[in-house]
């Protein structure tokens, strides 16, 4: 479970201060498929940043599974991100001399898998990501968009995270493509019980998800919540 | 994919820049190598010299060397004088004699020929007294060329240069110059530059003090005239036998005779007289000091003391000078290459910021990232290394040797021997000179040097390459992903 306690993030720019993030609380049950909506600029990424520990905030707190990252060193931060987070970026983010399996294998070889592991690992996420086999060596430069994004999911599920953070995996690509994607996001959710929060600007998509967040002047305000079921059908 | 295959894979993804990095380094890497492997060269030969010249001193007589030159001969008493002078450890006398040829000199004159103006010799004190060896050493273009006014003087009136002739007097054959064979006398088991002999077979002469018919012959004049320990040979009509062949290490030097002292005294019918001494000095450091103290003892009006490594002095400094240039240049070559990778490799972080903050972002660790970039750095380095070495094995001996003939040129005008003696006259140091030294310095690149050199090279790169590895762990992922 995810607790996000009273979260800030300010930046100074000149002599003025912007809080982008300013107070933000929710949590997130284990499972549970939800979205963030929010203008350009509104602070979606800012937060995704905060919950994924690239940043730190300027107070507040975030607690995954009972530990709180508040007081974690860096080093801690670093293994809190390869072994509880998964990144899906809008720009895919994949290294572009690998190939789509190596890309899926780094985040398992960071955590000291073993290679045969790790290779089998890959094929069978890749697999579950509806890449074609025959593309699994192929080199990242090689693949479409829409293949692309579906690398960067797969290596974002490497290791098994408690948080799935998505930020406008859908921003890059075509319509159709985009849908494909988040319905991938919410299947893969269900069937590995991952918590997934997926910033988008896109209305319809965020219709798909069962939990709906609008981040407006730094705040958090969540729309109605729907049952589970009925975001499956 | 480990870090090492990514590293590998890193290296070549601009497979252009690869090549041409890879060149650069290895020019700088070769350059290195080739410093070091010159620098082992001449220290080794450095070191060498300094073991076979250290502490003799030469006493001729005054005016005259070897067979040159004009004064009063030395005498067997002077030994004694030389030998009471404080850290004076030996004292050889010598006495030379010029062979020649039976069948040569008969054309001139006939039976034993003394005080023959010799070839390219001058007046005093050289002996020549007949043999029936032939020299090991062809006149050649120098030889005919030196001796010039030697052999016009006894093929003069011959008549030889008219086709038909049937000169009575001639042997029919034109008087074709041949070298003269060295000769010497020696007081005990050494060469004239004081150096033990290196008999290869038989025996030495045992007491070198007393007259005796027996002879050292060297390698080469033994192979020329075939003969072995226990073969016979004459000098002056007498016959002696061979005792022992030696190898001097030069073909000059084999082209030799010893006989003890008093023997070769006795062939010259000079009792008491000495060519030379030898003179041992107990320390490198008392050379000097005991070169003046021995001048005093003899007296500069009779003796003349020469210090028998002057030349090759000034051949070992500057040789040391080339083996200092040679450090400085390997260092500067190895300082080079380190700042070519240093600088490659912050071109190659900031070029990949973007991916280290990707990597960072989905949980490598900073060492993880540093060392992939310090791996890719010394895969580049593996390459220039491979290339640089063969590079260097080509190119070491050209570039010793250029170091040297530079650094020589200037050696050369101070490498004269004392006395105005000119290279290697019979009897006189076989070591020619200083550049026939420098010349003798080979640098071949041996596998152990070439591997200490890239060890370096490793090792420099290592620390060039761990400065932008350093690098890579400030790099904050959400500063590179937020420019998206
Ligand atoms: N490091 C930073 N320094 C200064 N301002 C920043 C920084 N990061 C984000 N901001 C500002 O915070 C606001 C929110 O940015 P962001 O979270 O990227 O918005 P969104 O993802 O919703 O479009 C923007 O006005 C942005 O300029
Ligand atoms: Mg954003």
């Amino acid at each position: 479970m995810i607790e996000v306690k009273d979260l800030v993030r300010q930046f100074k720019s000149g002599d003025r201060t912007i809080k982008p993030v300013n107070g933000v609380s929710f949590e997130l049950e284990k499972g549970t498929l939800a979205s963030i909506v929010g203008k350009s600029g509104s602070g979606k990424s800012t937060l995704l940043s905060l919950l994924g520990a690239l940043d730190k905030p300027t107070s507040g707190d975030v607690v995954v599974d009972g530990v709180s990252l508040a007081g974690l060193p860096a080093g801690k931060l670093t293994e809190y991100r390869r072994r509880d987070i998964g990144f899906v970026f809008q720009q895919f983010n994949l290294i572009p001399n690998l190939s789509a399996v190596d890309n899926v294998m780094l985040p398992m070889e960071f955590a000291g898998m073993r290679k045969a592991a790790r290779l089998e690992r890959a094929r069978s996420l890749l697999e579950q990501v509806q890449l074609d086999p025959e593309k699994q060596s192929r080199r990242i430069n090689k693949l479409s968009g829409g293949e692309q994004q579906r690398v960067a999911i797969a290596r974002a599920l490497a290791n098994e995270p408690k948080l799935i953070l998505a930020d406008e995996p859908t921003g890059n690509l075509d319509e159709q493509t985009g849908e494909h994607i988040i319905e991938l996001l919410s299947s893969l959710s269900r069937d590995h019980n991952t918590t997934i929060l997926v910033v988008t600007h896109d209305r319809s998509l965020a219709q798909k998800t069962e939990r709906r967040f609008r981040l407006q002047q730094g705040k958090l305000s969540e729309e109605t919540v729907r049952p589970r079921v009925a975001a499956r059908a | 994919m480990s870090v090492l295959a990514r590293s590998v894979g890193n290296a070549f993804r601009n497979k252009i820049r690869t090549a041409a990095v890879v060149a650069v380094l290895a020019v700088a890497i070769g350059l290195a190598l080739a410093m070091l492997v010159a620098n082992q060269a001449v220290g080794g030969k450095v070191q060498e010299l300094n073991a076979s010249v250290g502490t003799v001193l030469t006493v001729n007589p005054a005016g005259a060397q070897g067979f040159d030159g004009g004064g009063e001969p030395l005498t067997t008493a002077q030994t004694a004088t030389a030998a009471a002078v404080p850290n004076v450890v030996s004292v050889v006398g010598t006495k030379a004699l010029r062979l020649e040829t039976a069948t040569a000199a008969s054309t001139s004159t006939t039976g034993t020929a003394t005080q023959q103006a010799g070839p390219g010799g001058g007046p005093g004190g050289g002996t020549s007294v007949t043999t029936n060896l032939q020299a090991a050493i062809d006149a050649g273009t120098l030889g005919n060329r030196n001796n010039t006014s030697g052999s016009t003087s006894g093929s003069t009136g011959s008549g030889s240069t008219g086709t038909g002739s049937t000169g009575s007097e001639n042997t029919g054959t034109a008087p074709t110059f041949s070298l003269p064979i060295t000769a010497t006398g020696i007081g005990a088991e050494v060469d004239t530059a004081g150096k033990a002999l290196n008999i290869t077979s038989g025996t030495g002469l045992g007491d070198y003090t007393v007259a005796s018919t027996k002879a050292l012959v060297g390698t080469t004049l033994a192979t020329k005239n075939n003969l072995k320990a226990g073969s016979t040979f004459t000098i002056a009509d007498k016959t002696f036998t061979v005792a022992g062949i030696f190898d001097a290490g030069t073909t000059f030097g084999n082209n030799a005779v010893y006989t003890t002292l008093a023997e070769a005294q006795a062939l010259a019918a000079t009792p008491g007289e000495l060519s030379s001494m030898v003179v041992t000095v107990n320390s490198m450091e008392n050379v000097d000091a005991a070169k003046t103290a021995l001048q005093t003892a003899l007296g500069s009006s009779k003796a003349d003391v020469t210090q028998g490594q002057r030349n090759l002095e000034t051949a070992v400094s500057s040789l040391d000078s080339v083996k200092n240039i040679s450090l400085v240049a390997f260092i500067a070559a190895l300082g080079t290459a380190g700042l070519i990778i240093l600088l490659i490799m912050v071109m190659l972080v900031r070029e990949r910021r973007r991916e280290i903050g990707v990597l960072k972002a989905i949980g490598a660790r900073n060492r993880t990232i540093g060392l992939q970039f310090v791996l890719e750095a010394l895969v580049l380095v593996a390459l220039g290394s491979v290339v640089g070495a063969a590079i260097a094995s080509f190119a070491s001996d050209g570039i010793a040797s250029a170091l040297i003939s530079s650094n020589s040129s200037t050696a050369a005008t101070t490498q004269r021997g004392p006395g105005g003696a000119g290279f290697g006259g019979p009897g006189g140091n076989p070591f020619g000179g200083a550049s026939q030294l420098l010349t003798s310095v080979t640098a071949s690149a041996s596998p152990g040097v070439i591997a200490a050199g890239v060890a370096a090279v490793f090792g420099v790169a290592v620390v060039g390459a761990l400065v932008p590895a350093l690098l890579t762990a400030r790099i904050r992922p959400i500063e590179v992903l937020r420019g998206e």
